[in-house]
């Protein structure tokens, strides 16, 4: 057995999985998934219920054994091991601490089943509970504790051990939502410290975004994209990605003519320049399109858009909006309208200056920034 | 009905009861247990002390007399050794009923909840059909060459444990069966990630936490069993007699209600402490194989 101490930080292991596929009966809750997750990266498994990326954990820490593909950790297929042989660390979405025992029992666990010393078991769970920083509530119950600090205590248990991986199935969900964000801290500092490999399943794109430093995100068993917060928020690898996550208006446009520019169509008769940068799938002349905008990339007045014709195809384009809502949200303003055709639209202003000079029923005028837009293939919808 | 009268019985938010509709649901259950098992036992309680004059010389005619302290230990070991088989019996069922799903489980789950449904007293007349000299098990051990004479089985104190753990076998595994289903299968699953075996995970986690089912189970099927009387009654020796049988005899044929009241009594004294100290551990929500 390696030596085991809670103090010097380990270095976490790479996770390879390939060709992963599961089959529940006829349905495919995994469809073929490869995913190379390398030494103590965070990476966060992102998508609606169904999507399978709570399978895909599941097979990673061996509660379901894959129809087919491979799991490997640092080069060692782990596939068809059982869970209590893979030395990975796991937190549940409710705690899963053993009510019978005390929180110091709970921790010192995983120790047990390794045969260490008894005291020496409660001396390094001890020391897990000071780096959660729950030194001293080791005599007490589970059920004495408060949501957040259980699960501080289930994350204190799944790295007592100092597995190089460390899984997490929602572990956040159950709490509200400011001890959601400091427990979202206090995981991205355990990660920092212990340059552990962590795999972190949520459905809550905020949650992804802030802490993952690449992102999965899956639908119908397969990856939508995969990559870093930032790229899957500016650039969304296909419409599905575009609309979950984050906020995206829709616009349905034809394409007329590709050339240094792209030239759509909109439905209330207007045609576009667009840079060609813009088409995020390849595009061809008369391709069903559609156009998607950020709400808070809209830029209230045509100011910025210029008078010149020609200047327009570089600098932006202008809508006319009818406003059918206009919402106070703290820290910014939600505009909610209609464009010419019907097609809704929605735009988020910083601060609340506005909140006086904009009423329900005006036609409010916006700049559509060219970098901002993006163009996608419509598929049958 | 209308907001007015609807009011008198539900509260506003329409899930508590009302004060009156608590008492109206519960007042005609508690005046029949008041009047066939409260009432009963208070008088037979009051004539073991103030008959044949205010006295506990009932009391002491049953420590006095060697035979009835016999019986008295015969019936508490009887009641444990039943209980003990129950547990050794019914906990892999109750085990095994709370980790299959579907149509295995509702088998299992018929299978024991049936015999519930059938009168003890036919399921003792079939055991004694079973036992008879040339019954089934006697044919059966001869066929298969074992023993050349049949074994007296009928009207032994074994019949009566076998008998009896098979009647009381339900009460047991119920209550096991609910403890075993409120733990969640992600502690069986916390604890194989953290390095368990599934026997350490049987050992560390799921037995501990099933422990307040068997006790529930062994309480229900303890006091039951100290009480049994037609199985004691119908299998059992004369010469091996249960305390239930005892009573019996007392009123029905020796016409001694004092000293059957008095039996009576110090029954009821090893129920009552028994209930009180595990009261703790007895959790009726458990025996209804809720989720607590």
């Amino acid at each position: 057995m390696k030596p085991i101490s809670t103090t010097s930080a380990t270095a976490g292991a790479s996770v390879r999985i390939s060709r992963l596929e599961k089959r529940f009966g006829p349905v495919v809750a995994v469809d073929g998934v490869d995913l190379d997750i390398a030494a103590g990266e965070f990476i966060a498994l992102l998508g609606p219920s169904g999507s399978g990326k709570t399978t895909i954990l599941m097979s990673v820490a061996g509660f379901e054994f894959p129809t087919s593909g491979a799991i490997e950790v640092d080069s060692e297929d782990l596939t068809y091991v059982p869970s209590n042989r893979r030395n990975l660390g796991m937190v549940f979405q409710n705690y899963t601490l053993f009510p019978h025992m005390t929180i110091l029992d709970n921790v010192a666990f995983p120790l047990k089943m390794r045969g260490l010393p008894r005291a020496e078991g409660h001396a390094r769970a001890e020391a897990a509970l000071a780096t959660v920083r729950l030194a001293g509530y080791g005599h007490r119950r589970p059920n004495e504790l408060s949501g957040g600090q259980q699960q501080r205590v289930a994350l204190a248990r799944a790295i007592v051990y100092q597995p190089r991986v460390l899984l997490m199935d929602e572990p956040l969900s159950a709490l509200d939502k400011n001890l959601r964000e400091d427990m979202q801290l206090e995981i991205k500092r355990l990660h920092a410290e212990l340059g552990i490999t962590v795999i972190f399943v949520t459905h809550d794109q905020g949650e992804a975004l802030t802490m993952a430093d690449r992102i999965a995100v899956l639908k119908d068993g397969r990856i939508q994209q995969l990559g870093p917060a930032r790229e899957l928020y500016e650039r969304p690898a296909n419409l599905f990605t575009a609309g979950f996550i984050g906020e995206m208006n829709f616009v349905d446009v034809m394409v007329k003519s590709i050339g240094a520019t792209i030239a759509v169509a909109l439905p209330w008769g207007e045609t576009w320049q667009l840079p060609a940068a813009a088409a995020v799938d390849a595009m061809e002349p008369a391709q069903a399109a559609v156009l998607a905008v950020r709400p808070e990339r809209l830029e209230l007045g045509a100011g910025a858009a210029g008078q010149v014709g020609d200047r327009q195809a570089v600098e932006g384009q202008v809508i006319k909006v009818t406003l059918s809502d206009i919402v106070y949200a703290g820290s910014a303003l939600l505009l909610i309208g209609r464009l010419p055709d019907g097609t809704e639209i929605r735009a988020r202003l910083p601060g609340a200056s506005r909140l006086g000079s904009l009423a329900a029923g005006d036609v409010a005028s916006f700049t559509v920034p060219a970098e901002a837009a993006l163009l996608y293939r419509r598929s049958a919808r | 009905m209308k907001g007015g009268s609807r009011s008198r019985f539900w509260h506003s938010d329409g899930r508590r009861l009302s004060g009156l509709s608590t008492v109206l649901l519960l007042v005609p259950f508690f005046a029949v247990i008041a009047f066939v098992f409260v009432y009963p036992i208070a008088q037979l309680l009051v004539i073991s002390v103030a008959e044949p004059h205010p006295t506990l010389g009932n009391y002491a005619r049953v420590v006095d007399n060697p035979v009835h302290v016999r019986v008295l230990m015969r019936t508490l070991w009887t009641a444990a050794l039943v209980t003990a088989l129950s547990v050794v019996l019914g906990f892999p069922v109750a085990y095994y009923m709370s980790r299959v799903k579907g149509v295995r489980a509702a088998l299992v789950a018929v299978c024991v909840i049936l015999p519930l449904w059938s009168s003890v007293l036919v399921r003792t007349a079939a055991w004694s059909f079973l036992f008879q000299r040339n019954g089934l098990i006697n044919s059966a051990l001869m066929a298969l060459g074992l023993t050349s004479q049949p074994f007296k089985l009928l009207y032994t104190q074994s019949a009566v444990v076998i008998a009896m753990t098979h009647v009381l076998l339900p009460f047991m595994i119920l209550p096991i069966y609910g403890s075993l289903r409120s733990i969640p299968n992600d502690y069986v699953r916390a604890a194989a990630v953290l390095g368990a075996t599934r026997l350490r995970t049987f050992l560390e986690v799921i037995l501990p936490l099933s422990l307040s089912g068997v006790v529930s189970g062994s309480l229900l099927v303890f006091l039951t069993a100290l009480g049994f009387f037609i199985t004691p009654a119908l299998l059992g020796s004369p010469q091996e007699m249960m305390i239930s049988t005892l009573v019996s005899k007392q009123i029905r044929e020796v016409l001694d209600w004092p000293f059957a009241a008095a039996l009576v009594g110090v029954l009821t004294v090893f129920v009552t402490v028994l209930a009180l100290v595990f009261s703790k551990t007895l959790r009726f929500d458990r025996l209804m194989g809720s989720a607590s």
